[in-house]
């Protein structure tokens, strides 16, 4: 099944119920008037949130946009730049290297939380009732841990004198590494507690998207010998295609944007080999005297994400690879 | 008509809910934070003063609310309100507090005041602190507290930010003289040499600042020393650190991270005794307010603590390698009442010396007072007899040290950036001092710092 034959029966559900409504109204004789009587009621209720909406997002989104074309100290009257700021931004190497590194951390983490989760969401439907639900659990425990929490505790095992990593590799000879004091080592070493903390709600999620499909389709496949890999490649991961879509989307969004492993296990060193994009625009909110400059690189990481996400969208909902 | 009555209900109950919510949001919002009021509320004829001021250690946290509280009850014309805000969250919440026009009326500040004065962040002192009080302060601390001449802080305490702190008992048995710090780095060099192999397994000689971030503040004073200025030309149009200087320095750190005599990853902050404490240096660079928690924290380590200069450069030719770290007391420009929060910084600060003494004596003599009555009220108390490091800051290493950086951090971060990376190797001496020169130089364009160059 492809997914272009999916859209036809959906067309024809939609079009039934209006048809339906349409005969109904008919058939009650009621005016047009009457079908769209609650709408009063229906605005007046949305009012509120359309108004909190206006305050705390659209305003301020307007906002910075204004401000990030002034320099504003708060005391002294803003004094428009105009496109200095985002010049400024767009030229500084550090920013354009935190992009990279950004995108980097996007590759260590969001491919390996997505092949763990799926080996995990597989393992998980190929056991018993009870040993799944203790499987469920103990995967999910982390995602509810505080970030900061799991911080603390890989910064303890990532200690170069006394950690608990460096005294199991002693017992193979290996000399303390300096996990966290080496830029070489610092990056790879922040992924490993966003892998552990991020696993949990792909790996659910899989499950979820697993226990969707049809059943038929594996009997089917079995009687005509296909293996598990078989199975895998031509079924369940055909199947999961809208999932994957939405977890490498939100899994790209979430990773690029982690804030506080970087913050507090190496403040953004060693050699700010660990300052992803949002820790360097907060260093600088928190460090300069103007404010220009700050939301000018947040309004431009805005930009990349969401370019980023819409060729994600484009690519993979592509023909050619559904063909 | 029964339906059309019953929509009428739902939509009055629902706008009267709307309405409800919005009064508790509305009462929610009257308690903002830094908010500064005509009057208590009261009997209406106090002046409301709001005052900020970091979490420290709980002695200090203890000073301020005592002084606030002292102050208040001295007269009845102000009411200071007093806020604790924790370190970690300042930059935030004071940053909110200000883009809403409502930060506390006095507050503590340390750092160069050259960008917020700029900026017209500070009410200057001249007017709202009597001229005789601002004359009183030593002329050590009087460079970090005025721009162009006129006073935008007045500062509390000053603090080496670099000091030489050691353990007798581990340097004894290495037959290394524990009396005295080494004077230079071939001392230090020599030192760590007979040091090292009467280390345990996790031991290292020496505990220095050792990120980009720590290194860019902290080893000012070592740059100084080194190089005999900062960073800066002295106009700030060009970065001035490709020379022997800078190279120097770079070439020590790098010396003591190749050789082992520094741990490949730091053991403990720079700011807090751990590494220290738990004996995993013997010799530790950090502040002199080290030294007071080496006294609540690790009583045992109080007597066999040496500290002293941190080592100099063998080109150092007598200058300090040390920064004077302060914190200072600002009054916010946008104050509503800039006179009550003068007289109240006065009072704290300019007055009474006792009311500064239980400060100094409560923080171990770890810092030292910038008026010449409050040192000697210090000095006369039965306590400091018992602290003789007291007269190693205050007499030794506080005098002299330098005032520290007053360009943006932007800058002082490409230096520390490019220590740690000569440090480890990351990049070559010249290729780290090349690295930083491009970013100062962008900094400077992108700032404009040609125009905030301090006047000569």
């Amino acid at each position: 099944m492809t997914t272009r034959e999916r859209p036809a029966p959906q067309a024809a559900r939609v079009e039934s119920r209006k048809t339906t409504r349409a005969e109904t109204g008919k058939k009650n004789g009621r005016s047009k008037n009457f079908e769209y009587r609650d709408n009063k009621i229906a605005y007046l209720m949305l009012t509120p949130v359309v108004g909190l909406l206006g305050v705390f997002v659209i305003w301020p989104a307007v906002y910075a946009v204004i401000l990030s074309f002034q320099d504003w100290s708060f005391y002294k009257p803003a004094v428009n730049v105009g496109w200095r700021n985002y010049i400024n931004v767009a030229t500084d190497p550090l920013f354009l290297e935190t992009i990279t590194r950004g995108f980097k951390f996007v590759l260590m983490t969001v491919p390996t939380i997505l092949v763990l989760a799926f080996f995990f969401a597989s393992l998980v439907m190929s056991v018993g009732r009870k040993a799944s639900t203790t499987l469920k659990v103990s995967i999910y425990i982390p995602t509810i841990i505080s970030g900061v929490i799991a911080s603390i505790l890989f910064v303890l095992i990532y200690d170069y004198s006394g950690g608990l990593l460096n005294w199991v590799l002693a017992h193979f000879g290996v000399e303390n590494i300096p996990w966290l004091g080496d830029p070489a080592w610092a990056l790879p070493a922040i992924a490993v507690p966003a892998v552990w903390l991020g696993l949990g709600l792909p790996a659910l999620i899989m499950v979820a998207a697993m226990l969707d499909i049809p059943t038929e389709y594996y009997e089917a496949a079995s009687m005509e010998g296909a293996n598990w890999w078989e199975k895998t490649r031509y079924i369940t991961l055909p199947q999961m295609k809208n999932v994957s879509l939405y977890l490498i989307v939100t899994g790209f969004v979430g990773a690029i944007q982690q804030f506080e492993l970087p913050l507090v296990m190496t403040q953004g060193g060693p050699l700010s080999s660990t300052t992803l994009p949002n820790l360097f625009i907060f260093n600088h909110f928190r460090n300069d005297i103007n404010v220009g400059y700050s939301i000018a690189a947040a309004l431009l990481l805005f930009v990349v994400l969401g370019t980023v996400s819409a060729l994600i969208f484009r690519f993979i909902n592509s023909e050619r690879l559904v063909d | 008509m029964k339906s059309k009555t019953t929509r009428m209900r739902k939509a009055s109950a629902f706008a009267a809910s709307v309405v409800g919510m919005s009064m508790v949001l509305a009462a929610c919002g009257s308690s903002t934070p830094g908010e500064s009021a005509k009057t208590d509320g009261g009997d209406g004829s106090a002046t409301t003063i709001e005052f900020w001021h970091r979490t420290f250690t709980p002695v200090e946290n203890e000073w301020y609310a005592q002084v606030v509280k002292d102050f208040n009850a001295s007269q009845s014309a102000i009411k200071v309100v007093d806020t604790e805000v924790p370190a970690d969250t300042w930059d935030q919440k004071m940053k909110a507090a200000q883009a809403a026009g409502k930060a506390p009326d006095v507050y503590t500040y340390s750092g160069a005041l050259v960008e917020q004065v700029d900026a017209g962040q500070f009410h200057a002192l001249e007017g709202i602190v009597p001229q005789d009080k601002l004359d009183e302060i030593l002329p050590s601390a009087q460079s970090i507290s005025q721009v162009d001449g006129s006073y935008y802080a007045y500062p509390l305490l000053l603090e080496p930010q670099a000091v030489l702190f050691w353990n007798k008992d581990m340097l004894d048995a290495a037959g290394v003289d524990s009396t005295k710090a080494p004077a230079t780095w071939d001392d230090l060099y020599a030192a760590c040499a007979k040091i090292v192999p009467t280390l345990s397994e996790g031991q290292y000689c020496i505990s220095p600042a050792a990120d980009a971030v720590t290194l860019a503040w902290a080893s000012a004073g070592q740059q100084y020393n080194a190089a005999g200025h900062l960073a800066l030309t002295q106009d700030w149009t060009a970065p001035d650190i490709d020379n022997q200087g800078y190279r120097d320095i770079m070439g020590f750190y790098k010396e003591l991270y190749d050789q082992g005599y520094m741990p490949k990853q730091p053991l403990g902050s720079y700011l807090e005794a751990k590494d220290y404490g738990e004996k995993k240096v013997a010799f530790k660079v950090s502040g002199s307010w080290m030294m007071s928690e080496v006294g609540s924290d690790y009583s045992d380590l109080l007597d066999v603590t040496g500290l002293g200069p941190v080592p100099t450069s063998p080109n150092g030719d007598g200058r300090t390698t040390t920064t004077a770290g302060n914190f200072m007391w600002v009054v916010d420009a946008k104050s509503d009442n800039p006179d009550a929060a003068g007289e109240f910084l006065s009072w704290v600060l300019a007055g009474d010396p006792e009311v500064l003494v239980p400060f100094f004596v409560d923080t171990q003599f770890t810092k030292s007072p910038v008026r010449q009555s409050v040192q000697d009220a210090v000095a006369k108390t039965e306590a400091a007899a018992a602290a003789p490091w007291s007269s190693v800051i205050v007499n030794d290493i506080a005098p002299d040290a330098h005032p520290g950086a007053t360009y943006p951090w932007d800058i002082s971060l490409a230096v520390g950036t490019a220590i740690e990376s000569a440090m480890k190797s990351a990049q070559s001496i010249d290729d780290a001092i090349g690295t930083a020169s491009g970013s100062i130089d962008t900094i400077i364009q992108r700032e404009s710092l040609p125009e905030k160059a301090p006047k000569p």
